[in-house]
Protein backbone atom coordinates (compact mmCIF):
# COMPACT_ATOMS: atom_id res chain seq x y z
CA UNK A 1 0.00 0.00 0.00
CA UNK A 2 2.76 2.31 1.00
CA UNK A 3 4.62 1.39 -2.16
CA UNK A 4 1.63 2.27 -4.33
CA UNK A 5 1.42 5.71 -2.79
CA UNK A 6 5.10 6.18 -3.41
CA UNK A 7 4.93 5.18 -7.02
CA UNK A 8 1.83 7.29 -7.58
CA UNK A 9 3.70 10.32 -6.25
CA UNK A 10 6.61 9.48 -8.51
CA UNK A 11 4.30 9.14 -11.46
CA UNK A 12 2.79 12.54 -10.74
CA UNK A 13 6.21 14.15 -10.54
CA UNK A 14 7.17 12.51 -13.78
CA UNK A 15 4.05 13.75 -15.45
CA UNK A 16 4.62 17.36 -14.44
CA UNK A 17 8.15 17.10 -15.81
CA UNK A 18 6.86 15.70 -19.08
CA UNK A 19 4.29 18.45 -19.28
CA UNK A 20 6.79 21.23 -18.77
CA UNK A 21 9.04 19.56 -21.31
CA UNK A 22 6.25 19.49 -23.86
CA UNK A 23 5.40 23.13 -23.16
CA UNK A 24 9.01 24.07 -23.69
CA UNK A 25 9.07 22.10 -26.90
CA UNK A 26 6.05 24.01 -28.15
CA UNK A 27 7.55 27.40 -27.40
CA UNK A 28 10.79 26.19 -28.94
CA UNK A 29 9.01 25.47 -32.22
CA UNK A 30 7.41 28.91 -32.06
CA UNK A 31 10.80 30.49 -31.43
CA UNK A 32 12.35 28.68 -34.40
CA UNK A 33 9.55 29.94 -36.63
CA UNK A 34 10.05 33.48 -35.37
CA UNK A 35 13.76 33.16 -36.03
CA UNK A 36 13.15 32.06 -39.59
CA UNK A 37 10.96 35.13 -40.05
CA UNK A 38 13.67 37.40 -38.64
CA UNK A 39 16.28 35.79 -40.85
CA UNK A 40 14.09 36.42 -43.86
CA UNK A 41 13.63 40.06 -42.91
CA UNK A 42 17.35 40.48 -42.36
CA UNK A 43 18.03 39.04 -45.78
CA UNK A 44 15.48 41.27 -47.46
CA UNK A 45 16.88 44.36 -45.75
CA UNK A 46 20.40 43.43 -46.77
CA UNK A 47 19.27 43.14 -50.38
CA UNK A 48 17.62 46.56 -50.14
CA UNK A 49 20.77 48.09 -48.67
CA UNK A 50 22.89 46.52 -51.42
CA UNK A 51 20.57 48.02 -53.99
CA UNK A 52 20.53 51.43 -52.32
CA UNK A 53 24.31 51.51 -52.17
CA UNK A 54 24.42 51.00 -55.94
CA UNK A 55 22.36 54.14 -56.57
CA UNK A 56 23.73 57.49 -57.61
CA UNK A 57 22.48 60.91 -56.48
CA UNK A 58 20.18 61.27 -59.50
CA UNK A 59 18.17 58.12 -58.69
CA UNK A 60 14.94 58.77 -56.85
CA UNK A 61 13.96 56.67 -53.87
CA UNK A 62 10.41 56.18 -52.64
CA UNK A 63 8.96 54.53 -49.58
CA UNK A 64 5.54 52.96 -49.48
CA UNK A 65 3.34 54.29 -46.68
CA UNK A 66 -0.01 52.59 -46.91
CA UNK A 67 -1.12 53.13 -50.50
CA UNK A 68 1.14 56.11 -51.28
CA UNK A 69 4.74 56.35 -52.37
CA UNK A 70 6.63 59.09 -50.58
CA UNK A 71 9.86 60.43 -51.96
CA UNK A 72 12.85 59.81 -49.70
CA UNK A 73 16.37 61.16 -49.50
CA UNK A 74 18.84 58.48 -50.55
CA UNK A 75 21.07 59.06 -47.53
CA UNK A 76 18.12 58.88 -45.12
CA UNK A 77 16.92 55.63 -46.64
CA UNK A 78 20.37 54.11 -46.37
CA UNK A 79 20.59 55.07 -42.72
CA UNK A 80 17.09 53.78 -42.01
CA UNK A 81 17.74 50.43 -43.61
CA UNK A 82 21.09 50.23 -41.84
CA UNK A 83 19.39 50.85 -38.51
CA UNK A 84 16.77 48.25 -39.28
CA UNK A 85 19.44 45.69 -40.08
CA UNK A 86 21.12 46.50 -36.76
CA UNK A 87 17.86 46.10 -34.89
CA UNK A 88 16.97 42.81 -36.58
CA UNK A 89 20.47 41.45 -35.98
CA UNK A 90 20.09 42.22 -32.28
CA UNK A 91 16.69 40.53 -32.19
CA UNK A 92 18.19 37.53 -33.92
CA UNK A 93 20.98 37.31 -31.35
CA UNK A 94 18.45 37.56 -28.55
CA UNK A 95 16.34 34.78 -29.99
CA UNK A 96 19.44 32.61 -30.41
CA UNK A 97 20.19 33.08 -26.72
CA UNK A 98 16.64 32.27 -25.68
CA UNK A 99 16.68 29.21 -27.89
CA UNK A 100 19.90 27.99 -26.33
CA UNK A 101 18.48 28.47 -22.84
CA UNK A 102 15.34 26.64 -23.83
CA UNK A 103 17.38 23.74 -25.12
CA UNK A 104 19.29 23.59 -21.86
CA UNK A 105 16.04 23.61 -19.88
CA UNK A 106 14.63 20.92 -22.12
CA UNK A 107 17.65 18.75 -21.46
CA UNK A 108 17.19 19.23 -17.71
CA UNK A 109 13.57 18.17 -17.88
CA UNK A 110 14.46 15.20 -20.03
CA UNK A 111 17.05 14.08 -17.52
CA UNK A 112 14.56 14.52 -14.68
CA UNK A 113 12.02 12.40 -16.54
CA UNK A 114 14.60 9.68 -17.11
CA UNK A 115 15.52 9.75 -13.42
CA UNK A 116 11.89 9.46 -12.26
CA UNK A 117 11.31 6.72 -14.78
CA UNK A 118 14.18 4.74 -13.38
CA UNK A 119 13.01 5.24 -9.80
CA UNK A 120 9.55 4.20 -10.81
CA UNK A 121 10.82 1.05 -12.46
CA UNK A 122 12.90 0.20 -9.42
CA UNK A 123 9.86 0.75 -7.20
CA UNK A 124 7.73 -1.42 -9.49
CA UNK A 125 10.32 -4.19 -9.52
CA UNK A 126 10.48 -4.25 -5.71
CA UNK A 127 6.74 -4.81 -5.41
CA UNK B 1 15.62 26.97 -43.62
CA UNK B 2 18.86 26.56 -41.71
CA UNK B 3 17.25 25.86 -38.36
CA UNK B 4 18.09 22.16 -38.23
CA UNK B 5 21.33 22.11 -40.19
CA UNK B 6 23.49 21.93 -37.07
CA UNK B 7 21.53 18.94 -35.80
CA UNK B 8 21.91 17.03 -39.04
CA UNK B 9 25.62 17.60 -39.50
CA UNK B 10 26.44 15.19 -36.70
CA UNK B 11 24.81 11.91 -37.80
CA UNK B 12 27.11 11.73 -40.80
CA UNK B 13 29.99 11.01 -38.45
CA UNK B 14 28.19 8.05 -36.87
CA UNK B 15 28.54 4.57 -38.27
CA UNK B 16 25.04 3.89 -39.54
CA UNK B 17 25.32 0.15 -39.19
CA UNK B 18 25.70 0.54 -35.43
CA UNK B 19 22.34 2.25 -35.02
CA UNK B 20 19.19 0.38 -34.10
CA UNK B 21 16.38 0.13 -36.67
CA UNK B 22 14.25 2.44 -34.52
CA UNK B 23 16.93 5.11 -34.55
CA UNK B 24 17.37 4.69 -38.28
CA UNK B 25 13.64 5.06 -38.80
CA UNK B 26 13.71 8.23 -36.72
CA UNK B 27 16.58 9.64 -38.78
CA UNK B 28 14.81 8.67 -41.97
CA UNK B 29 11.64 10.44 -40.90
CA UNK B 30 13.51 13.57 -39.81
CA UNK B 31 15.34 13.66 -43.10
CA UNK B 32 12.25 13.13 -45.16
CA UNK B 33 10.62 16.06 -43.42
CA UNK B 34 13.67 18.21 -44.01
CA UNK B 35 13.77 17.21 -47.65
CA UNK B 36 10.16 18.30 -47.90
CA UNK B 37 11.10 21.71 -46.49
CA UNK B 38 13.99 22.01 -48.91
CA UNK B 39 11.75 21.04 -51.80
CA UNK B 40 9.30 23.74 -50.72
CA UNK B 41 12.01 26.41 -50.55
CA UNK B 42 13.23 25.38 -53.96
CA UNK B 43 9.82 25.77 -55.54
CA UNK B 44 9.41 29.17 -53.86
CA UNK B 45 12.76 30.23 -55.26
CA UNK B 46 11.83 29.01 -58.73
CA UNK B 47 8.63 31.05 -58.46
CA UNK B 48 10.64 34.15 -57.48
CA UNK B 49 13.02 33.62 -60.35
CA UNK B 50 10.13 33.35 -62.80
CA UNK B 51 8.67 36.62 -61.47
CA UNK B 52 11.94 38.51 -61.85
CA UNK B 53 12.54 36.99 -65.27
CA UNK B 54 8.99 38.00 -66.26
CA UNK B 55 9.63 41.62 -65.28
CA UNK B 56 12.89 41.57 -67.21
CA UNK B 57 11.16 40.23 -70.29
CA UNK B 58 8.49 42.89 -70.06
CA UNK B 59 11.21 45.55 -70.00
CA UNK B 60 12.98 44.00 -72.95
CA UNK B 61 9.89 44.40 -75.11
CA UNK B 62 10.09 48.17 -74.61
CA UNK B 63 11.30 49.88 -77.77
CA UNK B 64 12.81 53.38 -77.91
CA UNK B 65 10.12 54.52 -80.39
CA UNK B 66 7.30 53.67 -78.03
CA UNK B 67 6.79 57.24 -76.91
CA UNK B 68 3.02 57.93 -76.79
CA UNK B 69 2.27 54.40 -77.84
CA UNK B 70 -1.12 53.22 -76.70
CA UNK B 71 -1.15 50.35 -74.21
CA UNK B 72 -3.67 48.61 -72.00
CA UNK B 73 -3.05 49.13 -68.34
CA UNK B 74 -4.30 46.33 -66.10
CA UNK B 75 -6.52 47.57 -63.27
CA UNK B 76 -7.20 44.03 -62.11
CA UNK B 77 -6.03 40.78 -63.64
CA UNK B 78 -9.09 40.77 -65.90
CA UNK B 79 -9.86 44.46 -66.52
CA UNK B 80 -7.82 46.97 -68.49
CA UNK B 81 -8.00 50.66 -69.34
CA UNK B 82 -6.29 52.26 -72.34
CA UNK B 83 -3.26 54.40 -71.61
CA UNK B 84 -0.27 55.98 -73.30
CA UNK B 85 3.41 55.61 -72.54
CA UNK B 86 4.54 59.08 -71.46
CA UNK B 87 7.93 58.42 -70.03
CA UNK B 88 9.98 55.68 -71.65
CA UNK B 89 13.05 55.88 -69.55
CA UNK B 90 11.88 55.85 -65.93
CA UNK B 91 10.72 52.77 -64.11
CA UNK B 92 9.88 52.47 -60.43
CA UNK B 93 11.00 49.17 -58.99
CA UNK B 94 9.95 47.56 -55.72
CA UNK B 95 13.19 46.50 -54.06
CA UNK B 96 11.57 45.14 -50.89
CA UNK B 97 10.65 46.29 -47.36
CA UNK B 98 8.49 49.06 -48.83
CA UNK B 99 11.29 50.81 -50.69
CA UNK B 100 10.90 51.71 -54.35
CA UNK B 101 13.58 53.17 -56.61
CA UNK B 102 13.42 54.95 -59.90
CA UNK B 103 15.76 53.71 -62.61
CA UNK B 104 16.17 54.14 -66.35
CA UNK B 105 15.49 51.32 -68.79
CA UNK B 106 19.04 49.92 -68.79
CA UNK B 107 19.35 50.20 -65.02
CA UNK B 108 16.04 48.41 -64.53
CA UNK B 109 17.00 45.60 -66.87
CA UNK B 110 20.28 45.32 -65.06
CA UNK B 111 18.45 45.17 -61.72
CA UNK B 112 16.28 42.26 -62.81
CA UNK B 113 19.22 40.52 -64.40
CA UNK B 114 21.10 40.71 -61.12
CA UNK B 115 18.06 39.51 -59.19
CA UNK B 116 17.62 36.49 -61.45
CA UNK B 117 21.31 35.67 -61.03
CA UNK B 118 21.09 36.03 -57.26
CA UNK B 119 18.09 33.74 -57.02
CA UNK B 120 19.78 31.25 -59.34
CA UNK B 121 22.79 31.19 -57.03
CA UNK B 122 20.54 30.45 -54.06
CA UNK B 123 18.80 27.70 -56.02
CA UNK B 124 22.12 26.09 -56.86
CA UNK B 125 23.25 26.26 -53.23
CA UNK B 126 20.08 24.59 -52.03
CA UNK B 127 20.19 22.00 -54.79
CA UNK B 128 23.67 21.02 -53.62
CA UNK B 129 22.40 20.55 -50.06
CA UNK B 130 19.44 18.65 -51.44
CA UNK B 131 21.75 16.27 -53.31
CA UNK B 132 23.87 15.66 -50.21
CA UNK B 133 20.80 14.92 -48.14
CA UNK B 134 19.38 12.61 -50.79
CA UNK B 135 22.61 10.61 -50.78
CA UNK B 136 22.58 10.40 -47.01
CA UNK B 137 18.93 9.41 -46.93
CA UNK B 138 19.64 6.68 -49.48
CA UNK B 139 22.42 5.26 -47.35
CA UNK B 140 20.15 5.33 -44.30
CA UNK B 141 17.44 3.50 -46.23
CA UNK B 142 20.05 1.02 -47.50
CA UNK B 143 21.27 0.18 -43.99
CA UNK B 144 17.69 -0.04 -42.78
CA UNK B 145 16.78 -2.51 -45.49
CA UNK B 146 19.87 -4.55 -44.74
CA UNK B 147 18.91 -4.72 -41.07
CA UNK B 148 15.34 -5.64 -41.89
CA UNK B 149 16.52 -8.44 -44.19
CA UNK B 150 18.88 -9.71 -41.49
CA UNK B 151 16.05 -9.64 -38.93
CA UNK B 152 13.74 -11.62 -41.22
CA UNK B 153 16.48 -14.19 -41.83
CA UNK B 154 17.08 -14.55 -38.12
CA UNK B 155 13.39 -15.09 -37.47
CA UNK B 156 13.17 -17.71 -40.17
CA UNK B 157 16.21 -19.51 -38.76
CA UNK B 158 14.62 -19.50 -35.31
CA UNK B 159 11.38 -20.90 -36.65
CA UNK B 160 13.20 -23.66 -38.47
CA UNK B 161 15.09 -24.52 -35.36
CA UNK B 162 11.87 -24.66 -33.35
CA UNK B 163 10.29 -26.89 -35.94
CA UNK B 164 13.21 -29.23 -36.03
CA UNK B 165 13.20 -29.27 -32.21
CA UNK B 166 9.52 -30.16 -32.20
CA UNK B 167 9.90 -32.92 -34.73
CA UNK B 168 12.90 -34.36 -32.92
Amino acid sequence: MNMDKNSAALYKKMQTEVESYQNLQKSCVKMVKQRALLEGQLNENKCVLDELSLLGPDNKVFKLFGPVLVKQELEDSRQNVGKRIEYISKELERSTDTLENMEKDMLKHREAVAKYQQQWQVAAAMK
Amino acid sequence: MAGTSSATAKPEMIDLTKLSPDQLMQIKQDFEQEMGNIQESLSTLHGCKAKYAGSKEALETFQPDWENRQILVPLTSSMYVPGRVKDLNNFVIDIGTGYYIEKDLEGSKDYFKRRVEYVQEQIEKIEKIHLQKTRFLNSVVGVLEMKQAAAVKMMQAQQQQQQSNQSA
